[in-house]
């Protein structure tokens, strides 16, 4: 009798520890070094998705866990953090990499693992076209691919009646990857495109760059960077009085906030364009009650990363919820089935290649402010 | 006795993947494999040769993009790559130390520095050779006939197997007429050379020597990584060999190679804080210098000091 | 191409390396007396910047007092450097001070990422973005300030090197180390010095050019690989050597990116740096002889 009963209770006690076990992600990001201030927004997207999802019970009565690990985007240090986090910390997904090479990097090694893979952050093509059918199978690329954003950029500088662009971009999978495209897109429109710059991340001065460009005289100036050198140019530019307007892949947000208020209301960045994933000064209401909470939680704004990572995490948990349990190929299978109704307006849905074609939004500064444009469909 | 110790060492380094590590712990160890090769050459450029050179990451790095390109762009079979990719290297660590060993201990230490960063900047911007930021991706991985080195766990082996050639020959080098000559050279290179040692010839072949290896081993490693970008020529690479030699002790064979897995594994260990794990790499390295201050290799001279001295006592 | 353009490619230039030269220069006297490479001046830079931006945004001083104080503090933080972490350092043992700074590189930087995030600051002085119209050129006035103080760094550490006893013993230590040593020099009260004065300018460059460019944890990374070459190429032991290579780097890179392109401006520098060592082994400017 007494041995029944402690075996049932072994039983209960195994059980009730199991179901209090927390579902672990793990996400692999680049906390140190230049890219670090886009991995540092990754984590606080996670982090905040996470808060929400815990504090409404969790997810199949289990609390979420996100280990995150530095992959200092670099790919030998990002397949070490990838199979910590799936051999230590036995994850039931991966997120990240944020840098196309470590994303890259990792792909391999969560397939022989088995372990989905969300991809929210990188840009780079060969991405998506190594996943899905024929492929991958893994691997889940939930932002949009970039020749399509930039399509709809040029349509809408078109209608603006741009001529002629300059070009200004990282020398960086981002910048490296996102110009051909762009010019390419331009090229159909028939604008003339100027040789484009490039410049190393982290680059202090920009003075000699800018000067160059201001001498040819573009109508635009087409650029691809991002937070940090992003508020470091429109400094410079400001300082400068350079007057031509910038469009692309830029980031907005910090735009207006990197030039003093003065010249931001006196019309200074007018004229002023790009098309983005996603963008903080979008005035839709549930927009504005996820950049509170962002806020509130972290002191900034939410930036494309910080965005995309934490619907990443509702993804993952809506696929979750479908599947009903954790295991890898059911997961797999409810990720694949995915039709989440993105806060853009669009439904994530995955092609062939595991690619979600969600909306991007373009946006331009107007009067001192930034105003919505549109929509587009990537 | 030695042999014995030598045996079973042996031994258990090639079983340790059946003793059931996971894929994690195999990376770090293939990656210690690499580390060991590449901070053991260093040790023989700058511990028997005296010269700091900052170079030393662009044979591995060299070797990782001449095997990419060769394996991708020409479909060469990974294992044929190798030697090219350690005759490449080899190459441009002989063309570049020619060229300035005739300069003194600081300035052949920027001009290794300088020329590692434009190495880098070439890998970055000649997108028509290298691909540029985007890099090679979708690198085959080494096999033989039906077995594939894919994963960690596998390719342990052959990467272990070329570690222990390359440190045995390097041992040897050491041990050899060659390596007491560098040391002489290091230590007096105006009396070296007043007894007709030819310094420089000693020294390119060091360099050609830790070039040769370096450049096979990075070749190697891009077949486990499938991937190889410009960050393969990161100056934390450098940092991390810097740390390597200098506290295992220049001149020291296993003090260096006792420290080079150390130091694979410690930034692995600090892994409890994402936030903070470089901040405490940094106070180790302090704390390393403070404490040890002639690395690992004084500390195991200094103990058979205290042998001879109570043998001759 | 006007002329026009050129002479603000050539405006330009001076100005970066007139920044270039700041923080060379102390490296350059560190290298000179301790026979140190110092791998953490870049982050001291960081951190003369990040004390102009406590200053500035939190605290509300105005810019002068802000360069003044962080000066001062970077006097403070180089004399604590030194007592603590480099004390018997001084002419032996090159390999233990550089991974000794290069730890300590390493806790600044992260630190300071720990602290203050990744995200960029940015330093708002009274001055704003109001710039000066010089001829054809413009330039912005916290720029000019800028260049103005590297250049009553420049004088200052000239009168103390020329003019005055300990500015001689300084350099009589970067000469030749031994026979300073006979002659009576107390090493470590000059190495001291040369740290405070050294970390003291890293602390004006940094407070300097935070209200120019943006605050990041990592801005120090691309001017320190500069710095350690100019120093090298400059001639070691040439403060001198060292400004006027900083200045010339930085005009060659202006005048480079501004006519082909940025990434060949860096390419033709490195090539540069390269080729004046390999035809003039001890530097531009090298004194005594190093083995």
């Amino acid at each position: 009798m007494r041995v029944v009963l402690s075996c049932l209770a072994t039983i209960l006690l195994a059980g009730a520890a199991t179901a209090a076990e927390p579902i672990k992600i793990g996400a692999s990001e680049p906390m140190t070094g230049t890219a670090a201030v886009f991995g540092e927004q990754a984590k606080w997207g996670a982090d905040l998705a996470l808060s929400e999802i815990n504090g409404a019970g969790g997810v199949l009565g289990r609390k979420l866990e996100v280990v995150v690990e530095d992959n200092q985007c670099n790919p030998a240090e990002a397949a070490k953090v990838a199979t910590k986090l799936l051999d230590q910390d036995k994850v039931v997904t991966l997120l990240g990499a944020l840098c196309s090479s470590a994303t890259l990097a990792t792909m391999p090694l969560i397939a022989r693992a088995q372990i989905p893979f969300v991809v929210s952050i990188s840009t780079a093509a060969s991405i998506a076209q190594q996943s899905g059918v024929g492929g991958n199978t893994w691997t889940f690329k939930t932002n949009p691919a970039d020749d399509t954003m930039a399509q709809a950029m040029v349509d809408y500088l078109k209608k603006e009646g741009v001529k002629s662009l300059a070009y200004m971009a990282e020398d960086t999978d981002y910048g490296r990857g996102g110009v051909p495209g762009f010019a390419d897109a331009a090229a159909k429109a028939g604008m003339k495109s100027l040789a484009p710059e490039f410049f190393p991340q982290g680059t202090p001065d920009f003075s000699v760059l800018l000067s160059k460009i201001e001498a040819e005289k573009p109508d635009r100036i087409v650029g691809f960077f991002l937070r940090g050198d992003n508020d470091n140019i429109m400094r410079q530019v400001e300082a400068m009085q350079l007057k031509i307007p910038f469009t692309g892949r830029i980031d907005l947000h910090s735009v207006s906030l990197a030039v003093s208020p003065g010249f931001l209301e006196k019309g200074g960045m007018d004229h002023t364009s790009a098309i983005n994933p996603y963008q903080p000064d979008w005035d839709d209401p549930k927009n504005l009650a996820f950049v509170e909470k962002f806020k509130k939680a972290t002191g900034h704004a939410p930036l494309q990363m910080g965005f995309y990572e934490y619907e990443a995490v509702y993804i993952l948990v809506d696929a979750i919820k479908r599947a009903g349990t954790t295991e890898p190929k059911a997961l797999q299978a409810a990720l694949k089935a995915t039709k989440y109704p993105s806060m853009l307006g669009a439904t994530i849905e995955f092609d062939d290649h595991n690619l979600a074609h969600n909306n991007a939004l373009i946006q331009a500064i107007e009067g001192g402010k930034i105003k919505f444009v549109g929509m587009s469909k990537t | 006795m030695r042999r014995v110790a030598l045996a079973v060492g042996l031994v258990a380094l090639y079983a340790l993947p059946l003793a059931g590590p996971s894929e994690y712990w195999m990376t770090i160890a293939a990656t210690a494999c690499a580390f060991a090769v590449l901070s053991q050459g260093l040790n023989l450029v700058y511990g028997y040769g005296g010269l700091m050179s900052l170079a030393q990451v662009t044979f591995w790095g060299l070797g990782g993009y001449t095997s990419a390109l060769l394996a991708k762009d020409l479909g060469w079979n990974p294992w044929a790559t190798l030697p090219v990719a350690g005759a490449v290297a080899a190459l441009a660590g002989v063309g570049v130390g020619y060229a300035s060993l005739r300069l003194s201990r600081h300035s052949f230490a920027i001009v290794s520095l300088v020329a590692a960063l434009l190495v880098q900047l070439v890998a970055r911007d000649w997108q028509g050779l290298t691909r540029g930021p985007l890099g090679i991706p979708g690198l085959p991985a080494l096999r033989i006939g039906a077995v594939v080195f894919d994963s960690a766990t596998r390719f342990y082996w052959p990467m272990l197997t070329f570690a222990l050639v390359a440190l045995a020959v390097m041992w040897r080098v050491m041990r050899s007429r060659i390596g007491l000559m560098l040391l002489a050279i290091r230590q007096n290179e105006p009396l070296a050379g007043s007894h007709g040692i030819d310094a420089l010839a000693h020294r390119l072949l060091a360099i050609g020597l830790s070039a040769v290896l370096s450049g096979i081993a990075g070749g190697m490693f891009v077949f486990l990584l499938t991937i190889v970008d410009p960050s393969i020529l990161d100056f934390y690479y450098t940092e991390s060999m810097l740390i390597m030699v200098i506290i295992g002790g220049p001149g020291s064979f296993w003090g260096v190679t006792l420290a080079a897995v150390a130091f694979t594994v410690v930034p692995e260990l600090l892994r409890l804080t994402s936030e903070l794990r470089m901040v405490l790499y940094g106070v180790v390295l302090v704390g390393a210098m403070i404490g040890l201050p002639a690395g690992i290799g004084g500390l195991i001279a200094r103990r058979r000091e205290k042998q001879w001295r109570a043998r001759l006592a | 191409m006007t002329a026009g353009y050129l002479l603000q490619l050539l405006a330009n230039g001076l100005v970066i390396g007139a920044f270039y030269a700041l923080l060379a220069m102390g490296l350059s006297l560190i290298f000179g007396v301790l026979e140190i490479v110092n791998f953490a001046h870049g982050e001291f830079y960081m951190l003369g910047a990040v004390g102009g931006l406590l200053l500035i945004n939190r605290l509300h001083f105005d810019y002068w007092t802000t360069i003044a104080s962080v000066t001062v503090m970077g006097a403070c933080v180089g004399w604590l450097f030194h007592r603590v972490l480099l004390r018997g350092l001084a002419g032996r043992s090159f390999e233990r001070s550089l991974l000794l700074t290069l730890g300590l590189g390493m806790v600044l930087q992260n630190g300071a990422l720990y602290v203050f995030t990744a995200t960029p600051q940015i330093v708002r002085t009274e001055f704003g973005v109001s710039s000066v119209l010089l001829g054809d050129v413009r330039f912005s006035v916290v720029r000019l300030l800028a260049l103005a103080w590297a250049a009553v760094g420049f004088i200052g550490l000239y009168a103390l090197l020329y003019r005055t006893r300990i500015g001689q013993a300084m350099r009589a230590v970067a000469e030749n180390r031994e026979a300073a040593l006979i002659v009576g020099i107390r090493p470590e009260r000059v190495a001291r010095l040369a740290v405070v004065v050294g970390i003291a300018l890293c602390g004006l460059s940094g407070a300097a050019l935070a209200p120019v460019y943006v605050v990041t944890p990592t801005m120090g990374l691309i001017f320190a690989f500069k710095s350690f070459a100019i120093v090298v190429i400059g001639g070691f032991g040439s403060i001198g050597g060292a400004a006027i290579t900083a200045i010339a780097l930085g005009v060659i890179e202006a005048l480079v990116g501004g006519t082909v392109s940025l990434v060949l401006a860096d390419a033709v520098a490195f090539m540069a740096m390269i080729v004046v060592l390999l035809l003039r082994p001890l530097g531009l400017f090298g004194t005594g002889v190093r083995v």
